[in-house]
């Protein structure tokens, strides 16, 4: 099993009704899972589908809960400063849970000169802003990503609001960039 | 016409929908007019309407009576991405009503684009099934004939700048609305599918 798979498997046993993905280079593997799992093809399956913009992702994905299931986000971690009003004002203030998958940015493996400006503080400023956040990186197998990618999701349905798993693919087989 | 009586013909005709209805003064005046458990009202993030009604749609039976989305040209034009995804998604069972008064309402009436940019063509080249009015027996025909096509619908209501004198704040707490909203999903207008 590779780690995109892990998370694709994860979020699926998390029991997500839908997701929703802003691309990446690094999450391409995992929406390439969930789909190939979803009898899709080319990045678009029955519950999966591709968004043009992280707070739209929220919107769309948030609702979701409203009709008693849980909506999933894969997405990449520098586009929580254009989530953080909707992640704040929707499902954090309406008690809706919502799973977050990202992919993060801007630490080992990094070639880009600038993105650690807005990744690096991320868990810091969700956990100012009263969201969970759980990290996994090489230290923590496939199974271990698969089962916290799962147990997130389990995670914000019992606790009522959004959490965010962050995943750094340096040295996992997954590229970082 | 002025906002509250085009709220006044939405309230009526739509008493079966699921509404999810942008911030401030139009959910003010749209609870002042008629509240109701089918109302969802977004009380700040501005531009989420037309994503929550998006997802609300996907969500939920096509069958039952579309998700009515309730929105103005300002909260539209902070996120006008609904418009492409919504007629990229296309949901059979989503309205989306634009309330347009030109300005940005509850903030001051500084004004928006929608003098100079037509927003119901740039939806109608997303995708979605258009229709305009400025009057309330216009509203009706429109809503109505929007309620029997198979793509997401857009109804642009040209509407007067200003807002009602003397409408309460609405001080609800969030998860109070996402309870009574939630429970009407699950228990009039879901379980109404199931037994027709
Ligand atoms: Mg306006």
């Amino acid at each position: 099993m590779t780690y995109a798979k892990a998370v694709a498997d994860g979020i699926w046993a998390a029991n997500a009704a839908k997701v929703g993905y802003i691309p990446s280079v690094t999450v391409a593997p995992i929406i390439k899972a969930l789909v190939a799992s979803d009898g899709g093809s080319d990045g678009v399956s029955p519950r999966v589908t591709p968004l043009s913009r992280e707070e739209e992702a929220i919107g769309v994905l948030g609702a979701f809960a409203l009709t008693g299931a849980l909506g999933a986000v894969v997405m990449q971690d520098n586009g929580f400063g254009n989530a953080l009003t909707a992640l704040t004002t929707f499902p954090l203030s309406y008690h809706l849970p919502l799973l977050i998958f990202a992919n993060a940015r801007g630490g080992l493996g990094e070639y880009n000169s600038m993105i650690h400006s807005i990744s690096q503080p991320v868990p810091a400023v969700l956990r100012a802003f009263g969201v969970p956040v759980v990290e996994l990186d090489r230290r923590n197998d496939v199974d271990d990503w698969r089962d916290t990618v799962r147990e997130a999701g389990v995670h914000a349905v019992m606790t009522y609001r959004p959490v965010v798993v962050l995943g750094s693919f340096w040295n996992t087989d997954g590229m970082v960039a | 016409m002025r906002r509250i009586e085009a709220l006044e013909v939405l309230a009526e005709l739509c008493g079966r929908h699921p509404v999810v209805v942008t911030c401030a003064a139009t959910s003010r005046e749209l609870a002042a007019v008629r509240d109701g458990d089918n109302h969802f009202y977004l009380l700040d993030a501005m531009g989420l309407v037309g994503s929550v009604a998006t997802g609300l749609a996907l969500g939920l039976d096509p069958d039952r009576p579309k998700v009515v989305g309730i929105e103005g040209d300002g909260s539209l034009l902070m996120n006008p991405n609904v418009l492409p995804t919504g007629g990229y998604l296309a949901p059979a069972n989503l309205l989306l009503v634009l309330l347009d008064n030109g300005v940005y309402g509850s903030t001051g009436a500084l004004p928006t684009y929608s003098s100079r940019v037509d927003v119901e063509a740039l939806a109608a080249a997303a995708g979605w099934t258009t229709r305009s009015t400025d009057t309330a027996d216009g509203l009706r025909t429109a809503f109505a004939d929007l309620l029997d096509v198979d793509e997401p619908a857009f109804l642009h209501v040209r509407i007067e700048p200003g807002n009602a004198p003397d409408v309460a704040k609405l001080l609800l707490d969030p998860v109070s609305l996402r309870d009574r909203f939630a429970r009407w999903l699950r228990e009039d207008h879901l379980a109404a599918g199931r037994n027709s």
